[in-house]
């Protein structure tokens, strides 16, 4: 009788365990002609639950040393996750040595940074959290803040499968939600899907673009990136080495990334150093200001000398980049701007 | 102390002034090579025309893919058979840009096109930008293959 009980125990708490909800998987939407080349660690799959903790913490203030500042104070959604800023300010109001980036489409950016110098999002994300002069909080005083906070643990729980808060789960789900930043709903993509028919000034700047341009280079396919780095002209003596302080080759200095140009209307001021305030002073840069120098980029070959139509046409093109679907989707909205105490419910 | 110290900053940084910019070999390789322009000075020269963006045909030297591919222990030759022609290389170079070559392209049993790992043109260094190190690929049509400034040779396989 007794080993019966035990194995009826046995079974009881088998069926428990197996019956226990898991993180339900996630697949990302996207249309077939961004490609499939996308970048999601072996060990950090995206679940539901992982991106819902991840926005939860991208948009939290208790990760940052003064309880002000969140991943969304310099990356706010309404300029496509940038801040406006030539240089955003940390906790301790020091600015940073280069412009905030956009975030968008990240799901198939291997290494980020204005150097690329951190392979994934989750290496990523580690530096401004923890950096004296963004967030300035070390993981694990960030990891002990979360878990005193009631609603965290049991968020966790359901997305790592254990309600001990850990720095490493803080970056997977930031990560993980990071990975769900998808822009693919402006006029461009509609375009690209056959039903929008651009006005003869975003044709022509198409047409300028990937052709006598030559921007669709670097800038080129639906995605409007690829990950490459390039110096562009700007100075003949890069103040900023760009890539050449990760790499040490001569070569790379004053080499930086080629971001996208998603939503690039929304993310002014531009270039790493945020020099150029407007987007017309981008365009007059490619086409009248080119500065030569050792290391520019074979593949820009002087200025391009447009004329005003030109120029005009190009920024009709690079408007059509706008995703007003994005910087208002409430998937990627603030969670806490209701009343924190509801947000578990709203999930 | 402080002299000692002098040397060996003064030694370290020859050593990395003399190392300069390399091309790693890795992935599917039984040997991982990284060879610097002295390696590729000492091994066996080549030289193969290329028609560049100006029409004209150039001259470009250095040292046979297949040449490096072998070395590091790849499947070249009678090995390139059965699952082994399922191996690509896939080129990296400093600006992130990637191209991809079956390894049937590269191989002399395959192929009579030699694609080389350049360091000189019409027998001076290559230009900045383009060089040290760069890819030559004869006779395509599109140059987007002809990369500059390579830094690395994965071998891999393809896999579904």
């Amino acid at each position: 009788m007794k080993r019966l009980c035990i194995i009826s125990l046995v079974l009881v708490f088998s069926a428990a365990w197996v019956g226990m909800p898991g993180p339900e998987p996630y697949t990302p939407v996207y249309p077939a002609y961004f490609g499939n080349r996308i970048d999601v660690p072996a060990n950090n799959p995206m679940t539901v639950q992982g991106i819902q903790l991840g926005r939860m913490l991208f948009y939290e203030t208790a990760l940052s040393a003064n309880h002000q500042l969140s991943c969304a104070t310099c990356h706010r959604q309404e300029l496509a996750f940038t801040d406006g800023r030539k240089f955003s300010a940390g906790v301790d109001g020091v600015l940073q040595e280069r412009n905030t980036m956009s975030l968008a489409n990240l799901l198939w950016e291997r290494n980020f940074f204005w150097d690329g110098r951190a392979r994934g999002l989750e290496q990523q994300a580690q530096t401004p959290l923890t950096n004296p002069h963004e967030m300035g909080q070390e993981l694990s005083v960030s990891a002990a803040r979360l878990q005193v906070l009631s609603i965290y643990p049991p968020l966790f729980r359901a997305a790592f499968g254990s309600d001990t808060i850990k720095g490493e789960m803080i970056l997977k789900a930031l990560a993980q939600f990071e990975r769900t930043l998808i822009s693919d709903n402006s006029l461009y993509d509609r375009y690209l899907k056959g039903v929008y028919k651009p006005t003869a000034s975003e044709a022509a700047g198409i047409e300028l673009f990937y052709g006598k341009g030559g921007c669709g280079h670097c800038h080129g396919g639906p995605k409007t990136y690829s990950e490459l780095y390039h110096n562009n002209g700007l100075d003949s003596v890069s103040k900023d080495p760009g890539r050449e302080k990760i790499t040490g080759a001569s070569y790379d200095r004053g080499r930086f990334r080629v971001v996208t140009l998603r939503n690039i209307a929304l993310t002014a001021p531009y270039m790493h150093d945020g020099r150029f305030a407007s987007l017309e002073e981008v365009v007059d840069h490619y086409s009248d200001h080119i500065v030569s120098s050792v290391t520019m980029s074979p593949f820009i070959q002087g200025n391009l000398n447009l004329t005003a139509e030109g120029k005009k046409d190009l920024l009709s093109f690079l408007r059509m980049l706008t995703d007003s679907s994005f910087i208002a989707d409430p998937r990627f909205s603030d969670p806490f701007k209701t009343d924190r105490r509801s947000v578990v419910r709203t999930f | 102390m402080r002299k000692s110290l002098l040397i060996f900053f003064v030694f370290s940084v020859h050593i990395v002034l003399a190392q300069g910019p390399s091309i790693k070999v890795s992935g599917e390789v039984t040997k991982p090579l990284t060879l610097g322009a002295a390696d590729l000075a000492g091994m066996k020269r080549v030289t193969v025309s290329m028609k560049d963006k100006d029409g004209n045909e150039h001259a470009y030297t250095g040292v046979a893919v297949g040449e490096i591919l072998e070395m590091a222990g790849v499947t070249t030759g009678k090995q390139l058979r059965g699952e082994n022609l399922t191996k690509y290389m896939l080129v990296k170079c400093a600006d992130g840009y990637e191209v991809v070559f079956s390894l049937a392209e590269l191989d002399a049993d395959f192929t009579d096109r030699t694609v080389i790992i350049a360091d000189q043109s019409e027998g001076k260094p290559l230009p900045p930008g383009k060089g040290p190190i760069r890819l030559v690929v004869p006779g395509e049509k599109k140059p987007a293959r002809c990369t500059f400034q390579v830094t690395e040779l994965v071998i891999r396989y393809a896999k579904e």
